[in-house]
């Protein structure tokens, strides 16, 4: 065992006043930042941030709603109306002959190779394939469409064969000879229609990763919509002098659109049974807000609508894009209207984990490394080459102590003080995140720890490094500054680098100095890896733990070798 | 004799002329063994080599048989020694040092210190900082010679000392001596060397220009007169007689005659004839001795440039 116990006992004599000093320092320092820091609102701004562009997301998300719903009742009322046009009516026998057939014999082919009836998702395909074979089928036959058909654009007219087809499985033995077929198909197909509308809504949501939950409300709404709308057609038509006026219809799109936001949002708000008179107040405070941003959007979309039908300004356009367009308007929020890069960098700072830069990265990274690296460079230099400089070191080589007794001793005394010296940091700093809420604070007892021995094994590579450096060289003045001289240049680098690294927001940042960070073993304490949750944190710290070791054992075999002017 | 310390062309090559070359001599037991020579002859680090703080470039010393570089712990366990710079490692007072060092040599007994603490006049309790250089080589003494090893290696330990200490130090080490101790001392100064070697090693330009036997110096019986006369007609027939005249200082009418004890009377009746100025003796000491080598060394050094 090369370890000698009264030279250890030496060392620490030499050196305990600095260990206490810098290991309270250090200690105090943490404190503050952790508890200070973590009973001021230092995050108020980064919240409201965060609330301007989750309102902006509400924002957003209510226009689309409104604009949507607004289109859906307006589509509905066409359909309707385009169903009960006198001109339809006429060619319903022949639609419907053309249609089903086609339909039924694609059934008849499945169910005979496959020995039973088309179900679910295969009589879907089925459904699929014939709308697909069907439009080209009927747009092919062009003038001699009636008009209502020709105005149709491939997808309207896919759908409203596909709702066909759907009335037919409610009506497999409807004849197009049947006395009632006009009125039993029509009611059929207004049925379906407003089935196919909820089917709509509800695949779109899930398709844009929505719970079924979610999905199925909002089928819900589409249902509602369009049977609200059918209905007050059917009303309307049934009154003296009843002709279509579209206007009418936007208006009452309009009118219910509205109060349907207004309800939702009121509904949003009053989450007890028994609300209080305050809640009341509240919801209808924010729901007639809701309801002038939807009466807004509306309005926005219609006046775009306008805008883009213009032919002569915008000649290529079809119905679909001017719609489009006009929808994308109109749903605009707040945020959209702010230029792109000041929007990224201040949804950014929004999300900035304040906390995970002041701790992780600049207390533990750079501030809080600062005062051990001093004491690593004073103290490592201090237990080899200090002594062969100043002549000391003869008193203990003149007793029967081996020369790798001795560097074996001061490298444990170097390792142990700085392993307790970081014990004591990191007592401090899980009693402050206790203090200012355990795993509740921004930063939790298991991410403190992994700070804590990162900045372990960096010291520990620098403990190492100066080592090495203080056995290398007899004078103090070259193991200083070629081992503290590198060593802090490698902290500088670090605080130059933190201005191009991500973890300042990039209204901040300059990415050329991200450069630095590759001149510094600090970049191997990943504070960024331990807060995101990844490993990667972990082969970087195996790293540092290498650098310690191989200049560690360097240091031993240099000192044993060596010649000493003692 | 037991040869103790032993070095066989030591060699040691700094570069610029600076380093030791070809050195060789050796220490037998019980024998003080002195080192003199100017500053940057090679002294320290000759007395570096035996302690095994340096790898020697070629050549080897050894001690006790055991090769100094290689196996310098085990020697360790028989050597004591003080270095030529006097600085402690970084602890508080003079006790606190002594105490220390006692454990790395693992000693139980501080009887031995505490008696030599009294010899030397020193207050262990000061604090290292404050300490003067002569309380500071003190402490290095009590360090090196508490633990009563066979060995003593002392580089310059008298540096420091007021005369009274010194004389005091001077007298330990002859009763370290006679105690049966191996010294090997380092020294600028000659008397002290004179009054405690057996044989002293002159280095010069790190090289041994001469070892000396000190005792044979001092039992010497062949003595020098210094003669001047009051004319010069006395002075030229002075010269005239088979005297060996070792200087002549024709201008002063001074000679400087060699003669063995047995013809101090011879020379007296002789003189009685003459009408002289004064008559000295002329000392011849270790630093006399060394001074004309060097003298010699020096000349012979041109002449050979």
């Amino acid at each position: 065992m090369h370890f000698s116990k009264a030279l250890f006992k030496q060392s620490m004599k030499a050196n305990w006043v600095k260990w206490v000093c810098v290991t309270v320092a250090t200690c105090v320092m943490l404190a503050i930042v952790i508890i200070v820091l973590g009973s001021l609102a230092i995050n108020d701004i980064r919240d409201s941030l965060k609330d301007v562009f989750t309102q902006a997301d509400q924002e957003s998300y209510l226009k689309e709603n409104s604009v949507d719903s607004y289109e859906a009742y307006n589509l509905s009322i066409k359909f309707v109306d385009g169903l009960e046009s006198e001109g339809l009516e006429g060619y319903m026998g022949l639609a419907w002959g053309m249609i089903t057939s086609s339909y039924q014999q694609k059934i008849n082919e499945y169910t005979t190779a496959n020995g039973q009836a088309p179900t679910g998702e295969a009589l879907v395909s089925i459904k699929e394939e014939t709308v697909d074979e069907l439009v080209a089928t009927i747009k092919s036959l062009g003038d001699y469409l009636p008009a209502e058909f020709q105005e149709m654009s491939d997808e309207e007219l896919g759908q409203f064969i596909y709702i066909i087809l759907m009335a037919y499985d409610d009506n497999p033995d409807l004849s197009a000879t049947s006395p009632d077929f006009v009125e039993t198909a029509k009611a059929s197909i207004k049925d379906n229609f407003v089935e196919y509308a909820g089917i709509t809504a509800y695949n779109l949501y899930i398709s844009q990763g929505e719970e079924a939950s979610v999905a199925e409300g909002y089928a819900m709404q589409a249902v509602e919509l369009a049977n609200t709308a059918i209905t007050s057609y059917e009303q309307k038509s049934q009154e003296e002098g009843f002709v279509y006026d579209e206007e009418v219809f936007k208006e009452e799109a309009n009118e219910y659109v509205i109060n349907m936001i207004y309800t939702q949002t009121y509904n949003q708000f009053i989450t007890s049974e028994t609300p209080t008179e305050e809640e009341i107040s509240n919801a209808e405070q924010y729901a007639v807000a809701a309801k002038v941003l939807a009466n807004t959007a509306i309005s926005t979309y219609e006046l775009w609508i306008d805008e883009y039908s213009d032919v002569e300004k915008y000649p290529d356009m079809t119905q679909t894009e001017i719609k489009e367009k006009a929808r994308d308007e109109a749903v605009e929020s707040i945020t959209d209207q702010i230029p792109e890069k000041v929007a990224e960098a201040l949804e950014e700072l929004g999300n900035m984990d304040i906390y995970g830069l002041i701790i992780g990265s600049i207390f533990y990274r750079i501030a809080g490394l600062l005062l051990p690296m001093v004491f690593v460079i004073m103290v490592a230099n201090g237990l080899l080459a200090g002594q062969v400089d100043s002549g000391s070191m003869a008193y203990v080589l003149s007793t029967p102590t081996k020369r790798r007794t001795v560097a074996c001793t001061q490298m444990a005394y170097l390792m142990i003080s700085l392993l307790a010296m970081f014990l004591m940091v990191t007592i401090t700093s899980v009693i402050s995140i206790w203090v200012v809420g355990g795993n509740n604070f921004a930063i939790n007892f298991a991410e403190i720890c992994f700070f804590n021995l990162g900045a372990f094994l960096t010291m520990f590579a620098f403990a190492g490094y100066c080592f090495m450096c203080s056995a290398i060289f007899n004078r103090s003045k070259y193991s200083m500054s070629i081992g503290g001289g590198l060593s802090i240049f490698m902290l500088v680098c670090t605080i130059l680098g933190l201005f191009g690294s991500n973890v300042v927001p990039s209204a901040m940042r300059i990415d050329a100095m991200n450069v630095f960070n590759f001149l510094s073993i600090i970049s191997l304490f990943d504070t960024v890896s331990i807060l995101n949750g990844t490993i990667a944190f972990a082969w970087k710290f195996a790293i540092l733990a290498g650098i310690a070791i191989v200049t560690f054992i360097i240091g031993v075999f240099r000192f044993e070798k060596k010649d000493l002017p003692l | 004799m037991e040869e103790v310390i032993k070095a066989e062309h030591l060699t040691k090559d700094y570069g610029g002329g600076r380093g030791i070359f070809d050195l060789s001599f050796f220490i037998t037991k019980g024998e003080v063994f002195g080192f003199v020579g100017t500053n940057g002859s090679g002294k320290t680090t000759t007395i570096r080599h035996i302690m095994g703080f340096i790898k020697p470039k070629s050549g080897k010393v050894t001690v006790l048989g055991l090769d100094a570089w290689k196996d310098s712990c085990k020697i360790k366990e028989n050597v004591a020694y003080i270095p030529g710079e006097i600085a402690f490692p970084d602890l508080t007072t003079g006790i606190e040092f002594l105490k220390a060092q006692a454990e790395l040599l693992g000693l139980k007994s501080m009887e031995r210190a505490d008696e030599l603490i009294k010899r030397l006049q020193l207050d262990p309790s000061a604090g290292l900082k404050r300490m003067s250089k002569g309380m500071k080589q003190k402490t290095a003494i009590v360090a090196a010679l508490m633990a009563d090893k066979d060995i003593l290696i002392l580089d310059e330990p008298t540096t420091g000392l007021d005369p009274l200490m010194r004389e005091t130090f001077l007298e330990l080490i002859l009763e370290e001596k006679k105690r049966g101790k191996t010294i090997l001392m380092s020294s600028q100064m000659f008397d002290e060397l004179e009054m405690t070697c057996d044989r002293v090693a002159l280095i010069h330009d790190g090289k041994i220009i001469d070892i000396t036997d000190v005792n044979a110096l001092k039992n010497s019986t062949t003595k020098s007169y210094k003669i001047e006369f009051l004319n010069k007609e006395d002075y030229l027939k002075f010269k005239k007689l088979k005297y060996k005249i070792i200087r002549d200082q024709e201008k002063y009418f001074q000679v400087t005659v060699q003669i063995d004890d047995s013809d101090i009377n011879k020379l007296f009746k002789t003189l009685s004839n003459y009408k002289l100025k004064f008559i000295a003796e002329v000392k011849y000491n270790l630093e006399k001795h060394f001074t004309n080598i060097l003298e010699k060394e020096v000349k012979g050094g041109k002449n050979a440039f």
